[in-house]
């Protein structure tokens, strides 16, 4: 089984896309996986296809680095946010700034779209994860969450939750159905949280070197993950398509597969020369990109 | 001055000072005769015939210049005749170089301008010129592998300057300062003097040596006049710089600026590539390798105005500064420069040029050895002035007296006594004082066990001194002589009694003080022989853990000085448990110690068990919980993730656009933030669970309000701050609430009134209660904090707008709530909980609300009272109905403001406003009732308002932004103020202020 999974496993680089001058911070697939977007050290954000290695086109506002950066569903909006403490609103197309929500006290770790594209959430380096309205001209924040002790480095959004991991150690689930926060201490500083496909487990990686996966429900630990190095750089996690493996960078510029049942690591190989700040899984394919440090890009299939 | 002015009288024009007329006439017939050298138009000043400026006038320019009062041309108005362009159409002007010149440089070309002559050249430049110029001419007429000019730098001056001609004839070298030549003839001549002194006194070595140098300046002076014609060297004038620049940098940019070590790297680089540069023809290679290699810019910058902070460090790119100064290595020029390699390398060993390194040096680091230790030294601390005054006291030996029959008091008289003959008699003055009115250390002062406490002291003293002497003398110790009392207890096989907690209780207070004095001595009177092998007892063989943090606590103890904090305890440890556990640890090395003094006779192990269990007796009463604790602490860390569930309100925007029903639909807003940061130091440990609290409290008050459907003020009161909070929310109670508000009769009003109040379960009184106290004191400590300091206490505290926006303050509602109670007058407690509570909305007003609370108990009292006296007997919520008729009497008699309203229109006022409709109209139904009542009642009641007037103005304080407004207030009509009046309660009180 294991064997079979890891030939299946995207370790074959297609492309490097190059262009980021300085670090990338993160890739991301769209919600289809035909583009990526990066975002980077250089202040801009880009637009790639990462299947034929093109650079598409560059968003250039941010004042400082991009630290994060998200796409609606139908591809018309993006969010980003940065150093500038600014989360930007931007039209894919035209590749303006359609808002730019200020009052984050601090960087903006990350940002994401919920499902409708009317909120992004963003999550800062002053312990605070903000709403703001796409829809109205509304540049103040619906909601302020600030029940997190420490910066809160990524968040998750589903169709009624809001998550976050925080470096206080939590992954704080906000339903807005029930009006509940649940809280999930881990007890080492949760780096990234990524959901699982099917919606029932999360993946938190925290900065003990650990990649951790929870049951939503419950709130169980399910599984632990270890082998690479992450203590001091924001990196990414994620589970493949299939939910079958669990994959992650590492500061030694190698990418890590787990198996996600068993924990033991199939698969791992030097990816780039320097930290892999950011891994993203294609939805359906076996597919994947990965951004460094160093400055490139790759894309990664079977 | 302006009455002496008035005195004054003045005839005739004054006459102007003829120097002034004549200069300013001058001047004006001069530029109208165009003598006067024109300025440029833009400074030009225009004057009339007298020569005085001419003034425009604001709009048209001031005093203007250039073609005043003109279109702007010289022309001016004057007008042109017509030329037709049509036969004279093809017009067309030649142009010519001299259109496109300016004028300087038609001067230059005319040869207008003037120049200095080749002959005055002081400094060489027209003679460079012309050099130059005529090297140009040469280079077009020859071909050359050069293209284009060549620069001037290679070019020498063909001819010298007539300075330099002078200087050099005058005897100054090329290459020398012309100071210092001067200063070399005063050297010259008193080297002269000198030789001449030497020279007398019989030549020896320094003669010759001095000679010598004579001949090696001649040599110079030989090899300089060779240096004028072309190949130049300096003494003191510059003629090549030692650091040319030969890389492609902007001028004065030093990539080494924060990174000085590479610069030496770079240079011997730099020397090692001079060296192949014959070798290798094309050195770029590595460079070209280098960009191969995919390095990047390490990022960008940020924008100008940005501050750079340490998060703006480049995490990222520690890695590239090496790889930069490699690449930066070959950008460099080739061009040959032999002297400056060689002094150049020479500089690269550390040497200087014409120095070598010396072979053996003279420098060496002294080295100290450690002070010889005299033989007869003992490691060991003298508390000589205390002990001895000790023995001497105690010369004479006290009798033998038994020992008290309280063992605890015994107990604590030996310990006493070992302490004491131990630290001196310092120690116990300072227990004496400390324990001053402690009965259990009476015996310190001649009460109950005091013979004994003497004789104990002289006996622990004696073994002191004995142990002491011994020492001295470095024999070896004598068995068990600082065995405890409880040891000597064992071993005579008395049983200690069972110890109380309160006696360690007490006892713990005056140990405490006494512990660093007794870890001091303890630390330096036990030599060091004590610690060569404390390990081959194990106290804790059962507990692994415990017997290594016991072995490292024995470390730490022998190794003398003072101990660390943290000595034998694990940093899970609780700090109780940490100190139960040295103790017990300082128990067992003691029990250690001493078995192996007396190993003759006990052996460890059968003393040790003799000692531990009594230690077990006196320290571990908290052992079985410390096992529990660090049980409990494996439970936790295997418990991780943990998980907690909070209350948590999602915005109702945020619903929406998720499109999900709002959980909280319907429910009062939770409590705002906090205001500030005091607010969360004073009353809030936990953000959330206050949240909760608050919660619950509104919940509370919400349910029973709906409960009794339509009833209280209050419960109607939060669904109206509901309604206008939530916008998108529909209340369905509402409609009922408001015929009922109207249309209910007074009665019934009154009692459901007063009902949930008193049915409000205990819980949350108590609660609210806590609150209150906890702000109580918060705000009096906040008014003593501003008394301190020399502040008032802001008397108005602004509703800051919530930051979460969409969800009002809740604490307002709860002030509109409570005042409504206490101006209801429910009770004289109640009351004033409602008003505390109120209080602490403002935390500055706390103190102030706390003051009044009084008032307005006692108010409420009186209420009560003139109630009695009016003779009606009523419920007391029926003062609420009460209260409304005399707000709404007041209302009919005291001038409304509606335009207030409107001019104001913030976002507060209109919320205000909606809740103060349904204010009104329960009033209105309360007036309706209240006029058929005896006027009786209306009159005590007025009375009553005085004094509760006084409380009330600091209540209204707080909306003192309205207040402001009404003295500007025009009499409207009632309806008017039902719809237009601001906070309401803030009114009504205004309003019985104006009455009063």
């Amino acid at each position: 089984m294991s064997n079979a999974g890891a030939e299946s496993l995207p370790t074959k680089e297609v492309n490097v896309l190059k262009g980021h001058e300085g670090a990338v911070l993160a890739a991301r697939f769209n919600s289809n996986g035909e583009y990526c977007l990066s975002c980077g050290k250089d202040r801009t954000i880009r637009l790639w296809n990462p299947h034929r290695g093109i650079h598409i086109k560059t968003y250039k506002s941010h004042g400082r680095e991009v630290r994060d950066v998200h796409v609606t569903p139908d591809n018309s909006k993006l969010c980003s946010c940065g150093g500038d403490r600014q989360v930007f609103y931007w039209d894919v197309a035209s590749g303006r700034v359609i808002r730019k929500f200020r009052g984050h006290d601090s960087e903006v770790n990350a940002v994401k779209f919920n499902e409708y594209a009317t909120v992004v959430v963003s999550a800062g380096n002053d312990h605070s994860l903000r709403a703001w309205d796409c829809r109205s001209h509304n540049t103040e924040p619906i909601q302020i969450i600030d029940t997190f002790r420490d910066t809160v480095m990524s968040v998750c959004l589903t169709k009624t939750e809001i998550i976050a991991g925080s470096v206080d150690g939590t992954v704080r689930t906000f339903d807005i159905r029930i009006g509940r926060e649940i809280s999930d201490d881990l007890g080492q500083p949760v780096n990234c949280i990524s959901l699982s496909n099917d919606g029932n487990c999360i993946l938190a990686s925290c900065l003990d070197s650990t990649i951790r996966l929870l049951d939503r429900y419950t709130g169980e630990l399910l599984q632990e993950y270890k082998g690479h190095t992450c203590k001091s750089f924001k990196m990414d996690c994620c589970l493949t398509n299939s939910d079958a493996h669990v994959t992650g960078g590492s500061e030694d510029g190698f990418i890590y597969f787990w198996d996600l049942v068993d924990a033991s690591a199939i698969s791992s190989f030097r990816a780039h020369s320097s930290v892999v700040t950011s891994v993203s899984y294609h939805p359906k394919d076996s597919c994947m990109v990965t951004s460094s440090v160093d400055g490139t890009i790759r894309v990664w299939k079977t | 001055m302006d009455s002496d002015e008035e005195d004054f009288v003045f005839y005739g024009t004054p006459i102007e000072r003829e120097e002034e007329i004549t200069s300013r006439k001058k001047k004006a017939v001069a530029e109208a005769s165009g003598q006067l050298r024109t300025a440029v138009p833009w400074k030009q000043e225009v004057r009339d015939e007298e020569g005085r400026r001419r003034f425009h006038g604001a709009f048209t320019g001031g005093f203007s210049a250039g073609y005043y009062n003109t279109v702007g041309s010289k022309e001016g108005w004057t007008p042109q005749s017509f030329t037709s362009s049509r036969k004279s159409r093809a017009e067309f002007k030649q142009q010519s170089v001299q259109d496109f010149l300016d004028e300087d440089e038609k001067d230059e070309l005319e040869g207008r301008s003037l120049e200095t002559s080749m002959q005055f050249d002081t400094f060489g430049f027209t003679a460079a010129e012309l050099a130059r110029k005529q090297a140009e001419k040469e280079q077009e007429k020859r071909p050359s592998a050069i293209p284009g000019p060549v620069p001037d730098e290679v070019l020498v001056p063909a001819s010298e300057s007539i300075g330099i001609k002078l200087l050099l004839k005058m005897g100054w070298r090329r290459g020398r300062s012309i100071k210092e030549s001067s200063a070399n003839s005063l050297y010259d001549l008193r080297r002269e003097a000198r030789k001449a002194f030497l020279a007398l006194s019989a030549g020896d070595t320094a003669g010759k040596s001095a000679s010598s140098e004579l001949v090696d300046n001649d040599v110079e002076d030989v090899t300089d006049p060779s240096a004028d014609d072309g190949t130049v060297f300096s003494r003191s004038t510059p003629v090549y710089v030692l650091n040319p620049k030969q890389d492609s940098h902007g001028l004065g940019y030093d990539p080494f600026k924060h990174a000085p070590e590479f610069r030496e790297r770079k240079r011997s680089r730099m020397l090692g590539t001079k060296e192949t540069l014959h070798r290798k023809p094309f050195p770029v290679g590595d460079s070209l390798f280098g960009f191969k290699s995919g390095r990047v810019a390490p990022g960008f910058g940020i924008g100008a105005l940005e501050d750079y902070d340490a998060e703006d460090e480049d995490v990222y790119a520690s890695g590239y500064d090496f790889e930069e100064s490699y690449v930066e290595e070959t950008e460099e020029p080739s061009k040959p420069m032999n002297e400056n390699i060689k002094l150049l390398r020479n500089k690269e060993d550390g040497l200087l040029p014409g120095f070598k390194a010396a072979s053996n040096s003279d420098y060496q680091l002294e080295r100290f050895g450690p002070p010889v230790i005299p033989k007869d030294f003992v490691p060991h601390h003298k508390f000589t002035a205390p002990l001895d005054v000790g023995n001497k006291i105690t010369e004479e030996t006290p009798p033998e007296v038994p020992p008290p029959d309280d063992n605890n008091l015994k107990l604590m008289i030996d310990g006493m006594a070992t302490l004491v003959a131990r630290c001196g008699k310092l120690f116990e003055d300072l227990s004496r004082q400390k324990n001053q009115s402690n009965p259990l250390f009476a015996f310190l002062f001649g009460g109950n066990g005091q013979d004994y406490y003497t004789r104990k002291l002289w006996e622990e003293r004696q073994k002191h001194n004995d142990g002491k002497k011994w020492q001295l003398d470095g024999k070896i110790f004598q068995n068990v002589k600082k065995m405890t009392a409880e040891n000597r207890g064992k071993i005579l096989g008395e049983k200690p009694l069972e110890r109380s907690l309160e006696d360690t209780a007490v006892t713990a207070a005056s140990t405490d003080t006494v512990n660093l004095q007794f870890n001091l001595a303890d630390t330096f009177t036990k030599p060091v022989s004590f610690g060569e092998d404390p390990e081959v007892v194990k106290p804790f063989q059962d507990d692994p853990a415990k017997q290594a943090r016991f072995e490292q606590f024995l470390k730490e103890k022998y190794r003398g000085g003072l101990r660390s904090m943290d000595v034998g305890g694990s940093s899970q440890m609780s700090e109780a448990a940490r100190a139960r556990e040295r103790l017990e640890f300082e128990a067992a090395a003691e029990a250690i110690e001493k078995g192996k003094q007396g190993k003759e006779i006990n052996t460890p192990s059968q003393l040790f068990a003799g000692v531990l269990p009594t230690a077990g007796l006196q320290f571990t009463s908290g052992e079985p919980e410390q096992a529990k604790a660090s049980k409990e602490e494996l439970i936790k860390e295997k418990r991780y993730p943990r998980r907690e569930e909070f209350q948590w309100r999602p915005s109702p925007i945020l619903c929406k656009r998720f499109d999900l029903i709002d959980p909280y639909m319907g429910k009062p807003p939770p409590a705002p933030r906090p205001r500030s940061k005091m607010d969360t130091l004073i009353f809030m440990p936990d953000p959330v669970v206050a949240a909760k609290v608050e919660e619950n409290v509104m919940l509370g008050n919400d349910q029973s309000s709906l409960s009794k459907v339509g009833s209280e003020e209050k419960g109607r009161e939060i669904v109206d701050e509901e309604i206008k909070v939530e916008v998108n929310v529909e209340n369905v109670e509402k409609p009922v609430d408001l015929y009922k508000a109207i249309f209910s009769d007074d009665e019934d009003d009154d009692e459901d009134d007063s009902n949930p109040i008193q049915a409000e379960d205990p819980q949350k009184n108590v609660e609210v209660v806590n609150k209150t106290l906890n702000r109580l004191i918060a705000g009096d400590f906040l008014e003593s904090l501003g008394k301190e300091l020399g502040l008032e206490v802001p008397p108005d505290l602004p509703y800051t707008e919530n930051r979460e926006c969409g969800t009002a303050s809740s604490k307002e509602v709860i002030i509109v709530d409570r005042e409504e109670k206490d101006t209801a007058g429910v009770g004289s407690n109640r009351s004033s909980v409602g008003y505390a509570v109120t209080g602490s909305f403002m935390t500055a007003e706390v103190a102030r609300a706390s003051n009044d609370k009084q008032n307005t108990t006692g108010s409420a009292q009186t209420n009560g009272s003139r109630k009695t006296e009016a003779g009606i007997p009523e419920k007391s919520g029926r003062k609420d109905a009460s209260e409304n008729v005399k707000k709404e009497e007041r209302k009919t008699k005291s001038p409304t403001r509606r335009a207030r309203n409107w001019s104001s229109g913030s976002s507060e006022d209109e919320r205000s406003r909606k809740r103060s409709r349904h204010r009104h109209r329960s009033r209105n139904s309360g007036s309706e009732t209240s006029d058929s009542s005896d006027g009786s009642r209306h009159y005590s009641r007025s009375e009553g308002k005085k004094k509760r007037s006084s409380q009330e103005k600091s209540s209204s304080r707080r909306h003192s932004k309205h207040r402001k407004h009404r003295h500007r207030d025009s009499p409207e009509t009632q309806r008017d103020s039902r719809y237009g009046s601001g906070k309401a309660h803030g009114r009504a009180k205004d309003r019985r202020r104006h009455r009063d």
